[in-house]
């Protein structure tokens, strides 16, 4: 299977998942899966399916925690967590919710949600990791509209200071925030020159293409300083009336026209809707 | 209480050196002196109090026992979330250790008084509160933390507190301390106000008021056997806190008092419905809101005479 066929699959998977289970944040999973599905499943992160507690294991954060139904399907296709448990979703007595939880699934590195906490609990991680001697990299996924957060900044600042080069951020720079685009609500983000001046080495890639975000991912820090990777996405990536939308932050389709979108686009038929 | 912190701190680093020392720019030459002898335990996030917790949550997940330490106020209420979300959610073992609690910083004002830490915190779950009145205690209550699988949080004075326990005190959380046991009232108290309300005690005892007292020095869990054993055999029971008297040491009573129908008469002596007044040395500023010796005794006296 190709990787844009399998990533055609994931789309159907999290829509049906969430559909089904009545409530999903679609558009900003779809804006970051390719970024999860090449750091699960192309060997970015170092795990050990066998031995997945392993302390040398690299650690994810999703920091924009309303996309964890787009994390756990990339986590069920890298075998981190069962096709039963996902299902599950939302369903009464289900083993997952609407946000990640290291209460519901061990492999889950950080409970998120509330925004802003990602990237400081990741910092500290890469803390403790630095202080072992321990070779693994802490990545953190944040949202740019959570970057209107304080903390980011505060983490920002102090990961720097530390000289965290085992740490990085990801952003998913869909522009979109729930109400309206990022930029009619902060002015112009200029995230380049702001995480630049934070003492952060920046790239910029496309946040769709597979290998431009292995490629980058995969490479080592700058010696001494933490790495805002700025990915470039579609909010809504995959479903036409959800692209670059806003109403779509926290919606599912409602109606036969709405609807037939998407079963066309993601390639769903009638009878797996039931 | 700082320097018996940081000196049970400093041996348990040196045990341990997965236990780190964490400030917000909080730190004094106490500190220095554990960054001398712990370089590589000893990390200082600057002013930011969030980042600061959120990341302590994080080491904690790698494996580490991280104490962050700065003022009760900039934990308990503006690092609220990360520690429910961050650190209690997920129960990672973070020691969350507020100074200065109750009006111990007293020339600065409500901004950076502790007065409503346990009504915040004592309903997030997972979290141990414990709350040492001296020195000797505040040290114990390091040990007792490091000894806790788990969050804790830990209320300390700054005040030069002073000294009522011997030399290896252990306190153990849900166990109740009583300090006298011979009269028909009894007085619970919390903290560092423990010395006020061993002067009023001692003048009351002076002249024939035998009232007993219990330090609380475990907020949750709480010692209910101890609260009901000395509710059965008092007339009244009082509560003095140098907190909010709104959902702290004085509710936490009643609660279980009106839950056990115990039907025993409580007078809670704290603070009211109100930021505390004044500004000054802590001795005035207890004076000017009733939480020092003199007033405490003057209630007490006052309202068992009503009986």
């Amino acid at each position: 299977m190709t990787d844009e066929v399998k990533l055609k699959e994931l789309r159907k998977k999290i829509f049906l998942t969430g559909y089904k289970g009545g409530m999903a944040h679609l558009a900003s999973c779809y804006s970051c899966l390719e970024i999860l599905y090449v750091l699960y499943g192309k060997g970015v992160l170092k795990l050990d399916a066998a031995d997945p507690g392993w302390a040398g294991r690299d650690r994810f954060v999703l920091s924009k925690g309303h996309a964890g139904l787009a994390l756990y399907a990339v986590m069920t296709e890298a075998g981190l967590m069962t096709e039963e448990d996902f299902a599950s979703y939302l369903k009464p007595g289900g083993a997952i919710g609407g946000e990640p939880c290291m209460r519901d699934s061990a492999r889950v590195e950080a409970t998120t949600g509330s925004l802003g906490h990602g990237l400081p609990f990741g910092e500290g991680m890469a803390m403790a990791l630095k202080a072992d001697g321990n070779s693994a990299r802490v990545f953190v996924l944040l949202g740019d509209g959570e970057c209107e957060e304080g903390t980011v900044w505060e983490a920002a600042m102090t990961s720097a200071a530390f000289g965290l080069d085992n740490l990085v951020a990801i952003l998913d720079c869909n522009e979109i925030q729930k109400m309206d685009s990022v930029k009619n609500t902060i002015g112009e983000p200029k995230w380049q020159e702001k995480w630049t001046s934070f003492g952060w080495s920046v790239e910029e890639i496309d946040g769709h293409d597979i290998d431009a975000i292995r490629d980058c991912l995969s490479k080592e820090n700058e010696k001494g300083k933490p790495r805002l990777v700025i990915a470039h996405t579609v909010k809504g990536k995959g479903v036409s009336i959800m692209e670059n939308n806003p109403n779509w932050h926290f919606k599912l389709p409602r109606g036969k026209k709405e609807m037939k979108v998407f079963l066309e686009e993601l390639g769903v038929r009638e009878e797996e809707m039931e | 209480m700082q320097s018996a912190y940081i000196g049970k701190l400093m041996e348990l680093a040196q045990q341990d050196r997965n236990v780190i020392h964490i400030l917000a720019d909080s730190g004094t030459g106490y500190d220095e002196m554990f960054r001398r002898n712990f370089p590589g335990q000893i990390y200082n996030f600057g002013i930011s109090e969030e980042n600061m917790v959120a990341a302590a949550a994080g080491m904690a997940a790698a494996g580490k026992t991280p104490f962050v330490y700065t003022a009760g106020a900039f934990l308990a209420y503006r690092s609220l979330e990360f520690i429910r979300d961050d650190i209690c959610f997920q129960n990672l073992n973070v020691k969350i250790v507020g100074m200065g609690s109750g009006l111990a910083w007293s020339s600065l004002g409500p901004t950076h008084h502790t007065t409503e830490d346990v009504a915040v915190l004592r309903a997030i779950p997972n979290l141990t509160i414990l709350s040492p009145a001296t020195p000797r205690q505040t040290a114990a209550a390091a040990a007792a933390a490091y000894s806790i699988p788990g969050p804790v949080y830990i209320r300390i004075g700054m005040n030069h507190e002073k000294e009522f326990y011997p030399e290896g005190f252990v306190m153990t959380a849900g166990k109740n301390d009583i300090l006298k046991n011979d009269g028909d009232v009894t007085v619970f108290v919390t903290g560092s106000i423990l010395e006020e309300v061993h002067d009023a005690v001692q003048r009351l005892s002076r002249e024939g008021l035998e009232v007993n007292l219990v330090n609380v020095t475990s907020i949750k869990p709480f010692d209910r056997e101890n609260l009901l054993e000395m509710a059965a055999r008092s007339r009244i029971l009082f509560s003095v806190e140098e907190h909010s008297v709104y959902g702290g040491l004085g509710s936490i009573l009643a609660e279980i008092l009106a839950q056990e129908g115990s039907g025993s008469k409580l007078y809670r002596i704290g603070l009211g419905d109100c930021f505390a007044a004044g500004y000054g040395t802590l001795k005035s500023v207890r004076a000017e809101n009733g939480l020092d010796a003199e007033v405490i005794y003057r209630t007490i006296r006052e309202i068992t005479g009503d009986e």
